[in-house]
């Protein structure tokens, strides 16, 4: 298996779970059969936050399981959803009885599973769902089509409710603050090189010397243009300005972003990325309050970075800054 | 303990023959069905629900079936470990149903867990009666049960698969706008879908107990 550390394919997630329990063993815990992770030391009496989604984009979601984050992740196989049979013994495992939020990005094995589990415990679980479909380079307006990708919008999400949820929250409030967060984010990424998947060992597109991929998702799926490559100023403000547009933000409106790299791309360039960042929201007049740079929702070893703009109000920024303790974000 | 039922209601054992009934049919039909998925979608169908309920066999063996209840539940959940689309439908159909009371079933209770089982589908799948999908045969067999006059259950399921297996053939002339097959749009219009086909086949299975 050459450029991967890996063994078999088919142990490839279960053993990278049971690496995270050596790791970080004081904040997470793997469950087997079915598989999904929760805090090491779980919570009492709260609002229960559960998300997941197909593997291949660590730190997401097992690196955020923690204080003031989620209390459980259901990781899939790679790209893959998990299946429903994980989804409900994570929420059996973290509702204390308060309710559980699932925190869902928008892909139809995702959505179908996680609805499924919630649907089947309806009898003894009040469980809500937030749907995160941030990507402002997949479409929205098809009647009956899938509307638009979940991508790194979903840290804000599962920050602030996870920050709501631990203050005591009702399960009917998390909710609200999940969906106001998504309603309120906007999300754009390019790439300059696709990520190899080590179960195929395939890279997912090939582009040209000089050329970038403009509007990424996260699962090695072409964007929706290729571009001539650019200088970082530039780069920057062709993700930024579409969504500053697309959330409608004025004159003084206070912002937070993530300037998130999607797997190969390293921290020197997305600090450059942040500098240029500032420098474009700025010249639009708009106050940069809050920002997380770094990769945080990956697309394996893609090189390229997404840029996530959310709409800041004050009770919004206070859950953002609100502590938390899980292996990514602390 | 396990109430042994009667022509009235269905037992927890008569559910479990029902099953390994409906894993026989499957298994001696998965090649047809396969047949069906490839000409309309992506080949696999056969093969998932055979695997599946190959599972179920197994898990079956070591419960009690002390109700229908338990047997369905049993049954789901082998359904929810697949990947997919028709699997994880297929768990929340039999995962719904086994919401059903801890007790042999009469023929009114039958009509009213696979009332909201399918109800249940219909809303997460997001399909309805037209579209070419299991919901095509579930729809009139929930008729056929809620509109059925006998109180045995036997025959009450026997309406049930030939309402089922009417609706299922008349997905031999349908355009798919949901699932694998919408992607051939009228080019398999004149093939069956093979899950409306299982789910006739679920219910004439209950002939066999």
């Amino acid at each position: 298996m050459g450029g991967h550390v890996m063994n078999a394919r088919e142990n490839l997630v279960r053993q990278a779970l049971e690496g995270l329990e050596v790791s970080d063993g004081d904040l997470v815990r793997l469950h087997r059969d079915p598989d999904f992770v929760t805090r090491a030391d779980p919570a009492r009496d709260k609002v229960a936050l559960v998300s997941g989604g197909g593997s291949g984009h660590e730190p997401l979601h097992t690196g955020f399981v923690g204080r003031g984050m989620l209390d459980a992740a259901v990781p899939g196989d790679v790209f893959a959803s998990p299946n429903a049979l994980q989804v409900r013994a994570a929420i059996e495992a973290a509702d204390t009885g308060r309710g559980t939020v699932l925190v869902i990005k928008n892909y139809t094995g995702d959505v179908l599973n996680f609805n499924i589990a919630a649907d089947l415990l309806s009898k003894t679980h009040t469980v809500e769902t937030v749907l995160v479909d941030d990507d402002l380079a997949t479409r929205s307006e098809d009647e009956g089509g899938p509307g638009r990708r979940g991508t790194a919008a979903v840290v804000v999400t599962e920050k602030v409710c996870g920050a709501a949820a631990e203050a005591g929250a009702p399960v009917e409030r998390v909710r609200d603050l999940g969906r106001e967060v998504v309603s309120r984010s906007a999300t754009l990424g390019m790439s300059f090189q696709a990520p190899v998947n080590p179960l195929t060992g395939l890279r997912s597109f090939e582009l040209e010397e000089g050329e970038i991929e403009f509007g990424v998702g996260i699962h090695g799926e072409r964007g929706i243009e290729t571009r001539p490559a650019a200088e970082a100023a530039d780069l920057v403000e062709s993700l930024t300005s579409p969504l500053v547009e697309s959330l409608g933000l004025g004159r003084g409106a206070p912002v937070l972003a993530v300037v998130n790299g999607l797997g190969a791309t390293h921290g020197l360039e997305l600090s450059v990325a942040a500098l240029e960042l500032r420098r474009c929201l700025e010249g639009q007049g708009l106050r940069l309050e809050r920002t997380l740079v770094g990769p945080y929702v990956t697309s394996l070893d893609m090189k390229g970075v997404s840029i996530t703009l959310t709409a800041l109000n004050d009770e919004l920024a206070e859950l953002w800054d609100a502590p938390v303790l899980t292996t990514a974000l602390r | 303990m396990t109430d042994t039922g009667d022509a009235a209601r269905l037992s927890g054992p008569d559910t479990k023959a029902w099953f390994l009934a409906f894993a026989d049919r499957i298994s001696r039909g998965a090649d047809d069905l396969t047949d069906l998925d490839r000409r309309a979608g992506d080949g696999d169908f056969g093969w998932n629900i055979d695997t599946s309920l190959g599972r179920a066999r197994s898990a079956l063996d070591g419960i009690d079936a002390a109700h229908p209840a338990e047997v369905f539940k049993t049954v789901s959940d082998t359904f929810l470990a697949s990947g997919g689309t028709s699997g994880p439908l297929f768990g929340l159909w039999f995962g719904r149903v086994a919401h059903g009371p801890e007790a042999p079933w009469t023929v009114a209770d039958l009509a009213s867990v696979f009332d909201t089982a399918t109800a249940a589908v219909q809303r997460l799948g997001g399909a309805q009666v037209g579209q070419k999908t299991m919901v095509d045969a579930m729809v009139p067999a929930v008729q056929a049960l809620a509109g059925s006059a006998t109180d045995g259950w036997r025959e009450a399921l026997g309406e049930a698969a030939e309402a089922a297996h009417a609706g299922a053939e008349s997905t031999g002339g349908m355009v798919a706008r949901k699932g694998r097959a919408s992607y051939l749009g009228e080019r398999a219009a004149d093939v069956v879908d093979p899950g409306a086909l299982s789910i006739a086949w679920f219910f004439a299975s209950a002939a066999d107990v």
